[in-house]
């Protein structure tokens, strides 16, 4: 009796000490590299101070241009990179990759993993972030602690207009968010003015691979608004945002393109040549012409600058053909 | 309750009776879908096919069906429906010889967390790049299998240890416990792969979708081997049903029987999960309702939950389609549905029993 007692203790706790593991695993504090810096430059005599409107309509005031910046999504990294305020990241989400140099810069867990205290390390002066990143006692957290957060929220491509324009102001970059709103606008207008689409022409962007179940890019994604631009009609329009949708519906919808931003990891079938392998698919018009592109680097699935590298992309694909 | 329970086998009229009514929830189920087929076309491309197909066994030219509609039911429909009735007759079957083992109601594959056992052994084949050469899903498969027959061995070693009565009580809680780990340990998997998090959250989330014939051969395979295990052993679940003691008495040798019904359950469901995912309660929701109406006798229960599990899991694929066309339900949110439904009334019922 003892011993079965002693052996069940000894089960507990090994589980007991493998969840702990498990634990300290996940939140471990990855290494945050830089010293805090002590004195932000502070000899302007002229008023410095910028407020900005964030996208959830909250004013935040800074007596001079941010320096030291926490940016939690992707895009807010990449229009950080784009308006030349790069150096002011002192940290950046788990899953912002791009550019490359944003590796360097010390990650934080984000999302529903979010720890405040690997925020408050970094000491920033701001967190940029994204409406759904955080619950209002984390904002209320990091005010507290004398961080300013401020939301972006882009959920078109006016409103990326507006994300970079008010990431600008609170970088002191106004003219460098300028011209990248003015560089974005010619491309997309360029785009707009040679495209000879009537919108007969459909096209279907695929989301996740076959393998892991299909999902489109539906109305209200940057995808659609872009396949507007050209002419093009997105096949799954009746889905609102993202959705997982049956096979046979794009079989029935046949659409004139595809366009797939699957991940290729190197082996295998290429992400283009496994939809093209599809038993069933060759009726599919787009795989009938091997009129399929993948993109593999979020450009056309993230609120940021590159948003017209994409549509530039898509565009000489459809009209280079 | 149980109706014809004084018969002591599944007779060939019952074989006949349960094979109608799967053969006719698979015609439903090829026929209805996302995309409406009028049912006169559909029956002619199957008729093309099968027609076209005869023709080629014996080497006379034939031509397969062509178009749009005749890729949606033969590519798509046709090898998904084959897989999803594969796997819930898999999954109930093993769910029904699990109940029977452990005496007790609520035992099933994802209950108990065999199934996310299985899920971690294929996340690990997928972390650690094991794979075969020339053999593309036996990597993940050997490990969902070998990774289910450990978590067995886990569960019904705690399960001894902490209450040899195996309460319904200490099944829910060995369950939970031991899914709680599981997925602490996946989380250790995924944080030393951190390449391949990607891949690893997607084939967590998979689904029957884009399941083709050569899955659905490997699946049908599975049952046709695991499935023929548990039917010779049908007579010792009866015994094992009584009591182990009683198996003993009788002449069954406990152990050895034991190990091999364990390795046949582990095969069926780690194979299913390797091709499908998790899904959660139809080892649960058939056996359930299928003894209700064939009464307890295993000889009569396996056949027959075999076939209610293909139905069952069929129509749950099927709701999964249809309800919000053009989008697609994942089919373990159905079969979770129907399946607390049931667990509440099972739970309820046991409680009331004592």
């Amino acid at each position: 009796m003892k011993l079965s007692v002693k052996r069940t203790r000894s089960t507990a706790a090994l589980l007991i000490a493998a969840m702990l593991l498990a634990l300290t695993a996940c939140g471990s504090p990855k290494e945050g590299g830089q010293s805090p810096s002590e004195n932000p430059s502070s000899n302007a005599s002229a008023d410095t101070s910028v407020t900005v409107t964030d996208m959830m309509g909250r004013t935040v005031t800074l007596k001079e241009p941010a320096t030291r910046v926490v940016a939690l999504t992707a895009s807010d990294c990449e229009i950080l990179f784009a308006i030349g305020a790069g150096d002011t990241l002192v940290g950046r989400g788990t899953y912002c990759d791009y550019p490359a140099e944003v590796l360097d810069v010390p990650a934080v867990d984000s999302g529903s993993e979010t720890n405040i205290e690997q925020i408050l390390a970094l000491e920033p002066q701001v967190l940029l972030m994204s409406t759904m990143s955080q619950t209002e006692e984390q904002v209320k957290q990091l005010e507290d602690a004398g961080v300013h957060v401020v939301v972006s929220n882009a959920q078109d491509i006016a409103g990326v207009y507006t994300a970079i324009e008010m990431i600008g102001s609170l970088m002191g970059k106004d003219e460098e968010a300028a011209s990248v709103i003015e560089n974005m606008k010619s491309t997309f207008q360029e785009i707009q003015e040679n495209a000879t689409g009537d919108g007969t022409e459909t096209i279907y962007f695929e989301v996740s691979p076959l393998e892991y179940g299909l999902w489109a890019a539906g109305a209200n994604t940057f995808m659609d608004e872009i396949a507007n631009m050209m002419g093009l009609t997105n096949c799954f329009a009746d889905v609102d945002g993202w959705g997982e949708i049956s096979e046979e519906q794009v079989l029935e919808r046949d659409p004139d393109y595809i366009l797939t931003i699957s991940l290729y990891y190197g082996e295998g079938p290429r992400p283009e040549e496994e939809i093209m392998a599809r038993p069933g698919w060759e009726n599919v018009t787009a795989v009938k012409n091997q009129a399929i592109l993948n993109l593999q680097n979020n450009e056309l699935s993230r609120p940021a600058p590159r948003l017209a590298e994409g549509a530039q992309m898509l565009f000489d694909f459809v009209y280079g053909r | 309750m149980p109706v014809n329970s004084h018969k002591k086998r599944f007779s060939a009229a019952d074989y006949l009776l349960f094979s109608v009514v799967t053969a006719a929830v698979l015609c439903l189920c090829v026929c209805a879908g996302s995309v409406t087929i009028p049912l006169k076309e559909t029956v002619n491309i199957i008729r093309q096919a099968l027609y076209a197909r005869i023709c080629m066994l014996f080497g006379a030219p034939a031509s397969l069906p062509e178009g749009t509609a005749a890729s949606i039911i033969l590519s798509v429909r046709l090898p998904r429906v084959l897989c999803v009735a594969a796997t819930g007759a898999s999954l109930s079957l093993a769910g029904a010889v699990m109940q029977g083992l452990l005496r007790n109601p609520l035992a099933d594959g994802s209950t108990l967390g065999v199934s996310s056992g299985a899920a971690l052994g294929a996340v690990i084949a997928i972390a650690f790049g094991i794979t075969f050469p020339g053999l593309p899903f036996a990597g993940t498969m050997t490990m969902a299998v070998l990774s289910a027959f450990l978590s067995l061995l886990i569960i019904l070693g705690l399960a001894c240890k902490l209450d040899r009565s195996l309460s319904t009580n200490t099944i829910i809680l060995i369950g939970m416990v031991f899914s709680m780990f599981v997925s602490s340990l996946m989380n250790i998997v995924i944080t030393f792969a951190a390449d391949k998090v990607q891949q690893i959250t997607f084939w967590t989330m998979g689904s029957l979708q884009g399941k083709g014939y050569s899955e659905a051969l490997i699946l049908f395979g599975a049952l046709l081997l695991f499935g023929g295990i548990l039917f010779f052993h049908t007579r010792e679940l009866n015994a094992f049903a009584i009591g182990e003691e009683n198996a003993r008495h009788i002449g069954v040798n406990v152990r050895r029987v034991k190990l091999v019904l364990l390795i046949a359950v582990s095969g069926l469901i780690g194979i299913c999960v390797s091709v499908g995912g998790v899904i959660g309660f139809v080892g649960l929701v058939a056996p359930h309702i299928l003894r209700m109406i064939t009464g307890p006798n295993h000889r009569r229960l396996l056949p027959a939950s075999a076939f209610g599990g293909a139905t069952f899991l069929m129509l749950a694929d099927l709701a999964a389609r249809m309800l919000l066309r053009p989008r697609e339900l994942n089919i373990g949110i159905v079969t979770s549905l129907a399946g607390a439904a049931v667990f509440l009334v099972v739970f309820w019922r046991a409680g009331r029993g004592k």
